[in-house]
């Protein structure tokens, strides 16, 4: 094994490592970190085994085996980044959802709670 | 009975504080059976505490939504307290509450379920400038060719919607730049749209939320919303 391919294997670890701790926190989604942990799980594969770099850049018609690495990043990065766009769509609607309810509920408190200290005042 | 139906003013504000007195004064004046309510778009003057000084109905939204969102809280508003007829009316004083009333008698002779307040049919009155024409001119053939409906304002902000559209509002209203593509859902969902003609005066104090740079936005993101929105199945 090459000096490199032990290198990339403790950051990928590291990283990994980082990343259960996150989770462990709570400060990370499992459902998010998922995408990650197979993306880290990946890239270890290829780094401890290099062949099946150049058997995929084979089976792809790809003369230089660096060139899948960066267009499978590619890709895995635009589908991350969509995945993420779909999510911010759903959550500002959740997000708007809950404001015009929270809006709704607030008027209603703040009516019955004048109601309540008019009420009284009346009492006394 | 019909003539007693329940009727609020959906009045969306963000930075309104100089011109809401005038708005909420106007509507007292000419349109006593209507009743009103601000939303409050987190505005960063004193809209609020003006509302809770003056005692006007307000809804306080905790984060800001923009129009679209706004507009539709007092949708939920009226859909939640049973109003039959909602109408959205801007707190700039670019509306005139004189109209209310007329537009009332409009939607129940017309039996119409969403009424639009049109600047264009008798040219009279506050008519914007030749570019934003143009750009409105666009969207009336636009909205035509895919609905087979004419809309002279399809940009226009003051519209009255009867129950149904109540319904249809609360349950899906745009973002932002909400009016066009609203009609078109409405026109989409069955609905019956009647224009009727109003005056509208110039904006008392703040600018259009539409500014030279957002133009382009605001015509590519409508065009698309109502070419979705033609394709969307109900």
């Amino acid at each position: 094994m090459y000096k490199l391919q032990m290198i990339a294997a403790i950051i990928l670890l590291a990283a990994m490592g980082y990343l259960v701790g996150m989770i462990r926190r709570r400060k990370l989604d499992i459902k998010y970190a998922l995408s990650w942990m197979i993306m880290i799980g990946l890239m270890l594969i290829v780094d401890i085994f290099p062949p099946i770099l150049s058997l995929i850049s084979h089976l792809f018609g790809i003369a230089t085996p660096v060139n899948t690495l960066f267009f499978l990043g590619f890709i895995f990065s635009l589908m991350l980044i969509f995945v993420l766009t779909v999510s911010v769509s759903r959550l500002s609607d959740r997000m708007r959802q809950m404001s015009q309810a929270l809006a709704l509920a607030e008027k209603r408190i703040r009516e019955l709670e004048e109601s309540n200290t008019s009420e009284t005042e009346n009492k006394e | 009975m019909n003539n007693k139906k329940k009727c609020l003013v959906i009045i969306p504000a963000y930075n309104e504080e100089k011109s809401i007195l005038d708005t909420v004064r106007d509507l007292k004046e000419y349109a006593p059976e209507f009743d009103y309510i601000v939303v409050n778009d987190c505005s960063k003057d004193g809209t609020v505490a003006l509302c809770k000084k003056n005692q006007i109905p307000f809804l306080d939204l905790p984060v800001n939504l923009g129009i679209g969102g706004a507009v539709q809280t007092g949708y939920h508003y009226a859909l939640e307290n049973g109003y039959q007829i909602a109408v959205q009316f801007d707190g700039d004083g670019q509306h005139d509450a004189r109209y209310l009333e007329n537009m009332k008698e409009s939607l129940e002779r017309e039996k119409a379920d969403l009424l639009i307040g049109s600047r264009f049919i008798e040219k009279k009155g506050f008519q914007s400038s030749g570019l934003r024409r143009l750009g409105i001119r666009y969207f009336t053939i636009l909205i035509r060719m895919l609905t087979g409906v004419r809309i002279t304002d399809p940009t226009s902000g003051m519209r009255m919607a009867g129950e149904q559209a109540i319904l249809i509002f609360a349950t899906h209203y745009p973002k932002d730049y909400p009016e066009p593509e609203s009609a078109v859902a409405a026109i989409r969902q069955g609905l019956k749209l009647v224009e009727i003609p109003v005056v509208m005066r110039d904006r008392m104090e703040g600018t259009s939320s539409i500014s030279a740079g957002k133009s382009i936005y605001y015509m590519i993101k409508v065009t698309l919303a109502i070419l979705l929105e033609r394709m969307r199945r109900y």
